[in-house]
């Protein structure tokens, strides 16, 4: 069904540039008396969702080894391509990542990466504020990845059966 | 014309690294051996000058084109003459690069290309991918989606009045509609994690159910958001300034409209009642009571009284929709294209095995081809995408609704003047990432 909008009549003319000015006045100054919704960054700090997809962060073993087994599943999915890795093995035959870089300023944040991981190790978490100086300085290697604190994104995760 | 050669190196998007880890680059033109294809230089376009008429450039800088579109006028004193649109600036190849990419993958593109309207994106490219695929989702997805799907044409409408009131001159309708928009970017931020490029949907269903309390937050949301609708139509729909900058201008009769392909709020706004909710339901639009906004006269107060109402009747559907959540899985129960929960690829070795395939071969539909049309803010958007078996489209081609509203442009501000140009040009909402893609 299709409903016709409604149109004011009057020509321009006698419209009154006077009257809608005070009008608009009027309006924006009952917004003074309104609760403020704007945030004094960076004093304030928004609070993010807990299923921010952010900054990367490589989660550890006890014994302060990356998680990950190097499968190649997150350079595989990732659709930008910013993920770089060369697996390695021990002496006991497991892998592990010997180069596990993210160029943090190619990727697009879709959290593939973390939706694909088999071993919970590499996530996106809830942090944004990545300026760098120079370009390489956005390529995040292992130690960096694993250095990060911030919490990392409940998407995929056990503790939000909603978001799995 | 001479035929010159220019020498294009193109950074393959997909193979990545050479061994010495920086990215391949294959020269695709060559001047001398390999394949030599000449490529004329583009021809003049600028018309050509007589008498006192003067030749300006709209942008591709200037903030009033709404992103990256050079208009060339040519002027009469203050009156447009001639108007040609140049577009380009803003491409990135995103039909390319899709058919490097899994059907999955290529849905944080969808995000990109016309990035006001993301989640609309999202769920267009799955329904594309499920036709081909030839799958049914869940009731619950539907719903979910119809959801996402409102959401971001009320999101996209915003951003189309405050910045178009602020080319007018209003700055306030700008900073309330902002605003509200602001409150439907937390709600998608909880959903999905992100707010502008939301990569909401998977080939078969969602990436993520909603979380708890999301409904209610969402209806308290629509609580406030008609009254902030009102307020910004008494600052505007009878205000002398604003009806006299828009009244009169850019006028499209039904017939120019048809015959010019526009579509959405463009094409209603003269007076032509098509919109693909009512005329090619999908998603059980039909099931959902609300009305199609018709305007009289075709002009940019039109398209801005249909807009306005467009975002009360999208409420309207939201609401319906949050009234008939049902409950249930998101994502269908088939193995082809859904991956295992990560408790389970986690926990057995059928499921991991399951896991592992599916992400590194990716699910093939079977060989066809398949387009679906949605009503996107802007208009009849389209996503068609060829398959030859594989996990990637041979073919993938976006309908871009504001390139061709776009190419009315030459036609509705001829004979307006110069100040008209930006006001004809907010009525259009272009997004230049989808029109370049």
């Amino acid at each position: 069904m299709a409903i016709t909008v409604k149109r004011v009549s009057r020509h321009v003319e006698q419209t009154s540039y006077v009257k809608a000015t005070l009008q608009g006045m009027a309006s924006t100054l009952k917004q003074m008396f309104e609760p403020k919704v704007t945030i004094q960054y960076p004093e304030q700090r928004w609070e993010l969702s807990p299923r921010w997809r952010g900054t990367h962060r490589m989660l550890t073993k006890e014994d302060g080894k990356a998680r990950c087994v190097a499968c190649g599943l997150c350079p595989s999915v990732c659709p930008s391509n910013c993920i770089k890795l060369v697996p390695g093995e021990d002496e006991n035959g497991n892998r592990y990542p010997l180069v596990f870089e993210i160029d943090e300023f190619r990727c697009i944040f879709c959290g593939y990466c973390q939706e694909v991981c088999p071993e919970d190790a590499i996530h996106v978490g809830q942090h944004y504020e990545n300026s760098e100086y120079s370009r390489e300085g956005h390529v995040y290697d292992l130690e960096r990845l694993m250095a990060q604190t911030h919490p990392v994104s409940t998407l995929w995760d056990a503790t939000d059966p909603r978001g799995e | 014309m001479a035929t010159k050669t220019r020498t294009i190196e193109v950074e393959l998007s997909t193979s990545g690294l050479d061994r010495s880890g920086k990215p391949q680059r294959v020269p695709l033109v060559t001047n001398d051996g390999g394949v030599s294809i000449g490529i004329p230089e583009p021809l003049a376009l600028e018309p050509a000058l007589d008498g006192e008429h003067m030749l300006i450039n709209l942008g591709p800088q200037h903030p009033a084109t709404h992103g990256v579109l050079r208009l060339v006028l040519e002027l009469d004193g203050e009156t447009v003459v001639r108007c040609i649109p140049h577009i380009g600036y803003l491409h990135c190849g995103f039909e390319k690069t899709g058919e490097y990419r899994q059907y999955n993958q290529i849905i944080p593109w969808t995000d990109r290309e016309d990035y006001l309207n993301a989640p609309g994106n999202n769920v267009a490219m799955a329904l594309g991918a499920e036709r081909l695929f030839g799958i049914t989702i869940t009731e619950r997805c539907k719903v979910l989606r119809v959801i996402a799907c409102e959401l971001s044409r009320i999101m996209s409408h915003l951003v189309w009045l405050g910045t178009t009131s602020i080319d007018i001159g209003a700055y306030t309708p700008f900073l309330w509609s902002f605003h509200q928009r602001e409150l439907i970017y937390q709600l998608l931020e909880a959903w999905t994690g992100a707010r502008l490029t939301t990569s909401l949907t998977r080939v078969g269903g969602l990436m993520a159910d909603i979380p708890d309390g999301w409904t209610d937050n969402a209806r308290s949301f629509l609580a406030g958001f008609d009254k902030v609708l009102d307020d910004v139509e008494k600052l505007l729909t009878n205000n002398g300034i604003w009806v006299g900058r828009t009244v009169g201008l850019g006028v499209m009769s039904p017939e120019e409209a048809i015959n010019w392909g526009l579509s959405g709020s463009m094409l209603r706004a003269s007076g032509v009642s098509y919109d693909v909710r009512k005329d090619f339901p999908y998603l059980d639009y039909e099931t959902y009571d609300f009305e199609v906004p018709v305007g009289v006269n075709g002009d940019v107060y039109d398209r801005y009284l249909v807009r306005v109402e467009e975002m009360r009747q999208s409420a309207r559907i939201v609401r319906q929709a949050l009234d008939r959540l049902p409950d249930g899985p998101i994502n269908v129960d088939d193995a082809r294209v859904i991956l295992p929960s990560k408790t389970k690829a986690t926990s057995g070795m059928e499921s991991m095995i399951h896991h592992f395939k599916q992400v590194m071969e990716g699910p093939r539909p079977p060989v066809g081809e398949a387009y679906v049309a949605v009503e996107s803010p802007r208009g009849e958007k389209g996503y068609y995408m060829v398959s030859d078996g594989t996990a990637k489209p041979v073919r993938w081609r976006i309908r871009p609704p504001s390139f061709l509203n776009l190419s009315a442009i030459p036609k509705m501000v001829e004979g307006h003047l110069l100040s008209d140009v930006i006001a004809i040009n907010a009525s259009i909402d272009v997004v230049l990432g989808e029109i370049d893609r």
